[in-house]
């Protein structure tokens, strides 16, 4: 099937969105929007970076997201020592058959969540990118493919910053969306505290889809109408980051492309089989954001690039229905 | 659609331009069809080539029509080349001969040509309205606006321009505000300089002839003399046949005009001819009539003399070579009738146009002092004329044998003359008229004197036979918006379709009668030159200017309105598009024109529910594959545009439907 997805399938797609979402929120209280941004990357094929501070949920997110759709969830706590081996996984000895094995390391999951990855060295770090974009593992030779679907959702603390090696531009690019989960409201901090509550354990988390369903619907979803004044003002959006003076490097193509994946995955969990400017205004900030470099004025300004992106919205002009 | 629409625009300007000729303007309109066969030829051959086509073939046709139009000028390229001077100079309308027929048919044909081929390629919706102004402007320079006094046809085509842009071309962004502010400028450059319209005529010089030709007015007493010997016999209706018109004055004689051009080629008159004329086509054969002067009727619009010529100002017809026996031909031309109740009030003008018709070199007192008693009671102008004219005629006697002459003195001695004194209370028709004609120029009234021929009754077989006892001599004052109208000082006010208003005035005028002066002063003062006597003054504003002013303030708002309701069809049209454009439309009048950045349905927050379903409407349908009627959507944004509608105050309600702010937004 490869024909122009439909009303049904995306009335079929939403409720899916919808019980995955409340299967996480079970868990994850009062972060729906996050949920939601998490499930877009995960049915748009692309990663996740939480930026946040400890103790807000990310690793419980992550969980029971794998919990929800019945897949194979692996923490790594990324430090200065890790090996990249101890990420991708090793070729052992198997004395018993006398064979070279290989060994998977914790990126043989769906879901993935790399704890703190920007305390990991750049070899390290660069090897885990390589498996986000490749979705393969190459070990003596031999490439191993990480199962599908394949969801990473990296960390990074923003405050403590000592002895950590900030991702490179270029792969912070790899990631489809950045985002924080933040402190939850209070009423949803109390729930959290109550005891017997239910907040944070994963058990609990109900399984309601299976990983071959949810590639299904990712690879349905790439099939979404995106009208051509849609693409124009994505389009658009990126030239005028890249011509803004406050920043050093502009939206690439590729955030762009990323953009529009995501824009349609988006679209359809709205219920909706074609994307609206609404779409792309929503999911700008989160996807193309963290792409942006501002120039060392602004940055020493105060600005960041959440406000620049914020400014290029409200200049650049939507497609008109009429 | 656009190539029918830019037709009909080029056809409305086209036959605007065609009644600057005297013929049928279907025949500009036919050019405009013509020019459209460039659309056939399009297909066979890339659009340069075809306009070139079309061109070569229009000129080649006027080329051919060119040929045998001027006898004697075998060079037709010459004739094309001349025939532009040659229309400026000629009649107006133009007669519709060949020559002069083709340089406003190969515009209209050229014109058409490149808007049709213009039209059918993508982005030229701006040609339709560039071709119907040249078009348009061609015809208003040609009749200095006249056909289009009040604009009706400028405007029409602006609307036809604006209709057209809102429902054939929904793209452009540009052309509608451009078109129409150009369309808007072409209107005003029309109606603002009505008081003084550009005149491209005054910028040639028309080809005139010096004739020397005598003044028939010495000629009245031998043909007294004849009594009933046949000048020449007349085929028509019963008018005065005019011979010469003499409008100089030099204090001692009348004088001919010596300026002559050929009929049809010679520029406007001075003086405009009245808003009231009477077209008179009469036939004449000439008996024994001789001289250079050619009898006519009226102003003469043609004549089947190839080779007479005609005095711009005053019409009158000579041939060089002077008429002979039996000379038959026909003559049409133009009376001013004026109407009497509007003659009492009419004003005269003044200024440079009129000087020559109250010039009076060296006056005497005595005639000057006399006139000025004889209107001491009248009001108007015409009151004045017909003042004078009564005095003129009363007491005084025609006689054939009286001394001619029309110097002061010899109107001193008509007018003071003791009786018993040769020529004196006695003269020809001469003298009444000159008489009459300084009288009335001392006061300020344009008078000129006509020789010709009092109207005949048609004998048994149709035939007015004219007879040298025929022969008079009449003064004609002109009066503003009425022309030249002839007075009777010889035989009074006594018949004549303006009796009735003659003795109205007169019974007005009656307490006073102007006395001569006392008889001792047989040789009174002579006065100061007065070449300007002080004119009248008279209110220069036409009486026309009021309604056009009053005419453009209500069409004005009635075109907005009917430009926006061209626009809220179109939306309604439209779909769900449509309707939230309309919606749109609603927040720039209320003032509330949301941010280009913003969305649909964010836009739809402070709308209310209706706003917010027709936003999701309106989105799917711009956005999605497959969009499905949505019939409701019209009615939803009526009530969302209310809601909008209802926070105005109530100023800006009075002109919701009259604003033209939606028109200029996309």
């Amino acid at each position: 099937m490869s024909t122009a997805i439909g009303d049904g399938e995306v009335l079929a797609f939403r409720d899916l969105h919808t019980r995955l979402g409340d299967a996480v929120e079970t868990a994850v209280r009062g972060k729906r929007d996050v949920i939601d941004l998490v499930l877009v990357a995960m049915f748009a094929g692309g990663h996740v970076l939480l930026e946040d501070v400890p103790g807000t949920g990310k690793t419980t997110l992550a969980r029971a997201v794998a919990g929800a759709l019945g897949g194979v969830s692996r923490r790594v706590q990324f430090t200065p020592d890790l090996l990249p081996s101890d990420v991708t996984g090793t070729s052992v000895y198997d004395p018993q058959t006398g064979q070279i094995r290989f060994r998977p390391g914790p990126v043989f999951a769906n879901i993935v969540l790399a704890d703190e990855i920007n305390r990991a060295a750049a070899k390290t770090q660069s090897a885990m990118l390589e498996v986000m974009e490749e979705r393969t593992v190459t070990v003596d030779g031999v490439g191993h493919a990480v199962p599908d679907p394949f969801l990473v959702v990296a960390t990074q603390n923003p405050i403590d910053l000592d002895g950590t090696y900030r991702l490179p531009e270029a792969q912070l690019d790899r990631f489809m969306l950045r985002t924080s989960i933040g402190y939850p409201s209070v009423d949803d901090e109390l729930d959290v505290l109550r005891p017997g509550s239910g907040a944070g354990r994963i058990s609990g988390v109900r399984t309601v889809s299976s990983p071959r369903e949810i590639s299904e619907f990712s690879r349905r979803l790439s099939l979404l109408h995106v009208a051509d004044p849609i693409l124009r003002y994505i389009s658009d959006l990126g030239a005028a980051t890249r011509s803004d003076g406050r920043l050093r490097l502009g939206a690439s193509t590729r955030g762009l492309r990323v953009l529009v994946r995501a824009v349609q995955v988006y679209a359809a969990s709205r219920g909706r089989h074609f994307a609206v400017p609404g779409d792309v205004q929503d999911l700008a900030s989160p996807v193309l954001a963290h792409r942006l470099v501002l120039t060392r004025e602004s940055v020493l300004s105060g600005t960041t690039t959440d406000e620049v992106l914020s400014d290029v919205l409200a200049t650049v002009p939507v497609p008109k229905p009429a | 659609m656009k190539p029918l629409w830019s037709g009909v625009v080029l056809v409305v300007a086209a036959v605007q331009l065609g009644l600057a000729w005297d013929g049928i303007p279907v025949l500009f309109g036919l050019s405009v069809v013509a020019g459209y066969g460039a659309l056939l030829l399009k297909r066979w051959m890339p659009a340069g080539l075809a306009v070139l086509t079309m061109l070569v073939l229009g000129f080649a046709g006027g080329y051919f029509a060119c040929r045998e139009a001027v006898p004697g000028r075998s060079d037709p390229t010459q004739v094309l080349l001349d025939s532009v001077p040659r229309l400026l100079t000629a009649a107006r309308p133009a007669p519709s001969t060949p020559e002069l027929l083709t340089p406003g048919l190969l515009l209209v044909f050229g014109t058409s040509v490149v808007v049709s081929v213009a039209v059918s390629r993508k982005s030229s919706l701006f040609a339709p309205a560039l071709g119907a102004s040249v078009l348009y402007v061609a015809g208003a320079l040609l009749t200095a606006g006249r056909t289009d006094r009040y604009g009706l046809v400028a405007l029409l085509l602006v609307l036809l321009l604006a209709v057209g842009w809102l429902i054939a071309d929904r793209r452009g962004p540009i052309a509608p505000p451009v078109g129409f502010v150009l369309a808007l400028l072409a209107l005003v450059a029309i109606v603002l300089p009505r008081g003084d319209a550009f005149e491209p005529r005054k910028l040639i010089r028309p080809p005139v002839t010096d004739v020397a030709v005598a003044n028939p007015l010495p000629q009245l007493a031998s043909w007294a003399a004849l009594g009933d010997t046949e000048l020449f016999r007349t085929r028509g209706p019963e008018v005065p046949m005019r011979l010469m018109t003499l409008s100089d004055y030099s204090g001692a004689t009348w004088e001919a005009s010596s300026t002559y051009g050929p009929l049809g080629v010679v520029s406007a008159p001075d003086l405009p001819l009245g808003s009231r004329t009477l077209d008179a086509l009469v036939d004449v054969q000439i008996g024994a009539l001789a001289g250079e002067w050619v009898p006519g009727v009226g102003k003469p619009s043609s004549v089947s003399l190839s080779d007479a010529m005609v005095e711009p100002n005053s019409g009158s017809l000579v041939l060089a070579e002077g008429v002979r026996t039996g000379l038959r031909y026909t003559v049409r031309g133009v009376l001013d009738t004026p109407q009497d109740e509007s003659l009492a009030t009419a004003t005269v003008p003044s200024g440079p146009e009129v000087r020559r018709y109250l010039a009076l070199p060296h006056l005497p007192f005595s005639l000057a002092d006399y006139a000025r008693q004889i209107v001491v009671n009248a009001r108007t102008p015409y009151e004045k004329a017909v003042a004078i004219e009564q005095v003129v005629r009363l007491n005084r006697r025609p006689d054939a044998d009286a001394p001619v002459g029309s110097s002061y003195a010899r109107l001193e001695t008509f007018l003071f003359g003791a009786p018993g004194s040769a020529g004196a209370q006695a003269g020809t028709a001469e003298q009444f008229a000159s008489s009459f004609a300084v009288l009335a120029r001392s006061v300020g009234l344009p008078t000129r004197v006509v020789v010709g021929f009092q109207p005949v009754p048609a004998s048994p077989t149709g035939d007015r036979i004219v007879r040298a006892a025929d022969a008079t001599a009449w003064p004609e004052v002109y009066f503003t918006n009425w022309g030249w109208v002839p007075f009777d000082p010889v035989s009074g006010n006594g018949s004549g379709p303006s009796a009735a208003s003659k003795r109205e005035v007169l019974n007005r005028l009656a307490s006073t009668t102007a006395q001569p002066p006392p008889p001792s002063a047989s040789l009174p003062p002579l006065a100061l030159p007065s070449v300007a006597p002080a004119p009248v003054p008279s209110p220069v504003v036409s009486s026309g200017f009021q309604p056009l002013w009053l005419l453009t303030v209500l069409l004005v708002p009635l075109l907005l309105w009917g430009l926006r309701f061209a626009r809220r069809m179109r939306l309604r049209l439209a779909g769900p598009p449509g309707a939230w454009a309309y919606v749109l439309d609603a927040l720039l009048l209320a003032g509330r024109s949301p941010a280009a950045s913003r969305t649909a349905p964010d836009v739809a927050r402070g709308l209310g529910p209706a706003g917010g379903r027709l936003a999701v409407l309106a989105d799917r349908a711009a956005f999605s594959p497959d969009a499905p009627a949505a019939p409701e959507a019209w009615s939803l944004a009526r009530t969302a545009a209310r809601q909008v509608r209802r926070t105005v105050p109530w100023y800006r309600k009075l002109l919701w439907s009259l604003d033209p702010r939606p028109l200029w937004r996309r």
